[in-house]
């Protein structure tokens, strides 16, 4: 069941105006989480963090992409050291590499500082920085601070924003 | 099938002729042979369309090959306000929009009409009502074609037939009958209905369009259920009713029941002006029928529930949904009948697909078959995470109308119920949703019946029924509308 943000009235899921005071239901926002496209990564849950594992700089220059769909941005950039995740805010000065203020991110639960991406032994690895509404990685809930390789082709959703990796 | 040589148009016969029908044609044309025509390929064509057809067996086969090499007569499509939709604990609703179309080439031949207008001459019409009353007849049988059929029945008390039915030879006459109705006495229906039918069955129905337009301005006492058990009766034969109610005083839910086993016409008409106009549609929408008496077959998986069903085309009604089948009506005018269901699912734990069939039957004039009945189906995937793809937007549009209309019904429902100040908080929200639709004259009429019930506690029955015919034709041209930019 959804309720009217208007009158309050409680209406069946899929109703599209509100039987009692006639608002467009459909404007009250989406109340199932995100577009799934590539739902079979999905349930696919990572392999653990190796216990060798040690960061180190790329061997060579890396393109990587990210493609929202929520908001249809692609966010291409190269990849050297350490990408950050997160949005930027008007109380600091600190730009996160990936900032996903204008994909929505505030509203989404992304945090300022969210988690990072950078190279490894393992190649590419995906660390959440404690956030408030945590990373899923291929649906998969990562522990806080704990590094999680990365393969071209995975989602990751910030809070409830998500987010496609793709890299040569 | 325009054109196209059939044995039926060897012999001249309509595809449903009965038998005796095709023997005459048979005799009339085969003695226009002299005796020597037995090489004759024009006489030979004909003795194989008379064999055939004046076999039940062959012509039972014959019929079936034509039905299957004709392209189909009517074209479903039927647009879904989501094809996925998430596991829930709570049941949902889903709304499908049905369109049912003939085919662009068919060629429209006109079946002739059987009509009988019954007309109510209780004392209330006197005057100004009568005399509009009169010119609109008048009207109507100047656009009736030769071979039609009319009857006029009218009613007070009791019901005097002022003209048997009869083919229109002699105009003059009929109108000369007409105008020597004269208003008084009381309204009962039932009487004037039973002589229509009467009327109307003096004539072979299947092969005319048989058609009663009821038109009064009174309540019906007491005979309101015969008359829907009436126009059950009717419907099974064939016979349509229509019906249209003037002033303020006849009941709107019998009028809307009355007709609904037919899947026809209701309506009101405001100012007697008017009454011209309506008649004249109901004329030349039924003139031009390209498949009669649609039902839709309520066949639904266990978890479906058909909640609510309304035509929006070729004119805005609400639909019975309470039997095995939903009457449609016709096919009439410029084409297109569509409607309108709302469906409601049980909760869904499992992901899955649900089939719903769509499945219409229709007796189609031109055919061989007598009926025939057209497929189609729609799915829902029901899913973990559903796609939010909005639903098409002349569905979007057709439920706002809808809904403005529902909450028009619930206002009355709340008024019957003496909750007063429930029905003005209904009827404030309808103002702003017809302000916001652009529909200011029935914005008005909702305002000023806020502030009646606001001060007096009472509702106008004619302001009530201004605004329920009113939002009724508000849906029905806004679809007309969009129907028209599409083609």
């Amino acid at each position: 069941m959804i309720q009217c943000k208007e009158c309050g009235a409680t209406q069946y899921e899929g109703a599209l105006f509100c039987s009692e005071c006639g608002r467009f239901l459909m404007e009250d926002g989406r109340k199932t989480t995100d577009v799934l496209p590539f739902s079979d990564y999905g349930h696919r849950p990572p392999p653990p963090p190796p216990d060798n594992f040690k960061l180190e700089t790329t061997p060579t220059a890396k393109n990587i992409t990210f493609v929202i769909p929520h908001s249809r941005h692609r966010h291409i950039m190269e990849l050297s050291g350490q990408i950050r995740v997160g949005r930027s805010g008007s109380e600091t000065d600190d730009f996160p590499e990936l900032d996903l203020t204008d994909d929505n991110g505030a509203e989404l639960g992304v945090s300022r500082l969210h988690a990072t991406i950078q190279w490894s032994n393992y190649g590419l690895v995906l660390m959440d920085l404690d956030s408030t509404n945590g990373t899923l990685l291929n649906n998969f809930r990562l522990p806080a601070k704990r590094p999680y390789p990365l393969r071209s082709g995975d989602e990751i959703r910030f809070g409830d924003l998500l987010v496609h990796v793709f890299y040569d | 099938m325009s054109g196209e040589t059939t044995y039926y148009s060897i012999l001249g016969v309509p595809p449903g002729a009965p038998p005796d029908e095709v023997r005459e044609a048979f005799a009339t044309r085969v003695a226009k042979f002299p005796a020597e025509s037995a090489e004759n390929p024009e006489y030979q064509n004909l003795l194989r369309a008379y064999e055939v057809l004046n076999d039940p067996d062959r012509r039972a086969i014959y019929d079936s090959l034509m039905a299957e090499m004709a392209p189909s007569p009517l074209i479903i499509n039927a647009q879904i306000s989501r094809t996925k939709i998430p596991i829930t604990n709570s049941p949902q609703i889903f709304y499908v929009l049905v369109e049912v179309n003939p085919p662009h080439q068919t060629a429209k031949s006109r079946r002739p009409l059987n009509l009988c207008l019954v007309l109510d001459r209780s004392t209330s019409m006197q005057g100004q009502r009568l005399d509009f009353l009169k010119s609109a007849v008048e009207l109507v049988l100047s656009k009736l074609a030769p071979e039609d059929i009319i009857s006029i029945v009218t009613f007070s008390d009791r019901a005097d037939v002022v003209q048997p039915a009869v083919r229109i030879t002699n105009k003059s006459s009929v109108v000369a009958r007409v105008r020597n109705i004269h208003a008084s006495g009381g309204t009962e229906i039932y009487q004037g209905l039973l002589a229509g039918v009467e009327q109307l069955q003096q004539t072979p129905l299947h092969q005319y369009n048989n058609h009663l337009i009821l038109l009064t301005d009174g309540h019906t006492y007491g005979d309101a259920k015969e008359c829907i058990e009436l126009s059950a009766r009717a419907a099974a034969q064939q016979i349509g009713i229509s019906a249209f109610g003037l002033g303020d005083e006849w009941n709107d839910s019998f009028l809307d029941s009355l007709v609904m086993s037919s899947g026809n016409q209701s309506a009101f008409i405001e100012e007697p002006t008017q009454i011209v106009t309506y008649l004249q549609q109901r004329i030349q929408g039924l003139g031009l029928i390209h498949a009669r008496n649609l039902r839709l077959k309520k066949e639904l998986p266990s978890q479906v529930i058909l909640q609510y069903g309304f035509k929006l085309l070729p004119f805005a009604q609400p639909l019975d949904t309470s039997g095995p089948e939903v009457k449609l009506g016709n096919i009439e005018g410029k084409g297109a009948l569509s409607f309108l269901l709302e469906l409601a699912l049980q909760p869904q734990q499992h992901e899955g697909r649900i089939t719903i069939p769509l499945e219409i039957t229709a007796d189609i004039p031109e055919r061989t078959a007598k009926e025939q009945t057209f497929k189609s189906q729609i799915q829902i995937v029901v899913t973990a995470n559903p796609l939010d793809a909005l639903p098409p937007k002349d569905l979007v549009k057709a439920v706002r109308m809808l809904n403005m209309y529902r909450m028009n019904e619930k206002v009355w429902e709340e008024i019957e119920a003496g909750n007063v100040g429930m029905a003005a908080t209904r009827l404030q929200h309808l103002t702003t949703r017809l302000l916001e639709a652009g529909e200011i004259r029935l914005a008005q009429q909702a305002h000023s019946e806020t502030v009646r019930l606001t001060n007096g506690g009472a509702l106008s029955a004619e302001g009530w029924k201004r605004l329920k015919y009113g939002t009724r034709a508000m849906i029905g041209e806004t679809v007309r509308m969009d129907s028209d930019d599409s083609v």
